[in-house]
């Protein structure tokens, strides 16, 4: 399978073509929107375009498990990362009211 | 069937961009988490998909979804300063870098090479297999995931909480 054949029918290089368009659009998300929650999304969305990339790799090298168990890893990072990045929104809409980046811009009150 | 899970993932992470109310564009993304599981179970992963469903569409977007409730300002603030030199050039440089990407990745040998070969190696990740990979190899690196998790816990509840 070659180039359109194998984006149409799912060969390696159809996955890997929609983790690079993923990762496109959460990092166009993380430039172009001010609210900071949409841009925590859109770092999520990259994190995903990475396990897809990472799993199909994985996949067309036999099923090879070390890729889900590093897949297993970087959820966990991710977790960690979900939690600590919402207390910190929290933490500046209870300072600023807002959760705007922008607004944001300076650590003094 | 590939394409359907494709679409369904790409769609949904394009309405999280252009959605202005942030409860829709996190649904949005609940879309495209699914999407990506399916794409899993078309891996040949089952372990990985249902990982996929229950951490990040049953954990983390629940977590935002309870969060943007909480902090009951759903749409996006008006700018402070427009910066329109920014986001053309925000704009431009996503496009170069996804279009730029795909045709590199559509163009190499190697990957096309890999593509033909592993189409025949035989597939299927089961969640045995990933269990004895994970207890015997990488028995350190689960528990100081372990570890990280509490951290980040407590870091949560420390920065969340008025007064301690």
């Amino acid at each position: 399978m070659t180039g359109m054949d194998a984006i149409l029918h799912g060969g390696l290089q159809g996955y890997l073509v929609v983790a690079l368009l993923l990762f496109a659009i959460g990092l166009a998300s993380v430039l172009l929107r001010r609210t900071l929650l949409l841009q925590f999304m859109g770092v999520e969305l990259m994190l995903n375009a990475a396990n897809v990339a990472l799993l199909a790799f994985a996949r067309y090298r036999g099923g090879d498990l070390q890729g889900t168990v590093f897949y297993l890893f970087i959820i966990a990072v991710a977790a960690c990362e979900a939690a600590v990045g919402l207390a910190l929104i929290i933490g500046l809409y209870r300072h600023r009211d807002t959760t705007d980046s922008d607004r944001a811009a300076s650590l003094k009150q | 069937m590939f394409l359907v899970f494709a679409l369904i993932t790409l769609l949904g992470a394009l309405g999280m961009l252009l959605q202005r109310n942030i409860i829709v564009a996190g649904l949005c993304m609940v879309a495209a988490f699914f999407g990506v599981a399916g794409l899993f179970v078309l891996l040949a992963n089952p372990v990985a998909a249902a990982l996929q469903i229950i951490v990040y569409t049953g954990a983390i977007l629940v977590l935002v979804l309870f969060v943007i409730m909480m902090l009951n300002s759903h749409e996006e603030e008006p700018a402070e300063t427009p910066h329109p030199i920014q986001r053309w050039l925000s704009v431009a440089l996503s496009l170069a870098l996804g279009v730029g990407a795909v045709k590199l990745v559509l163009a190499s040998r190697g990957v096309q090479q890999l593509a033909v070969q592993g189409a025949a190696l035989p597939r299927g990740t089961t969640l045995e297999g990933v269990g004895a990979v994970l207890f015997a190899g990488h028995l350190l690196g689960f528990e100081v995931a372990g570890l990280m998790l509490l951290a980040a816990m407590v870091g949560a509840v420390a920065l969340t909480k008025r007064n301690l």
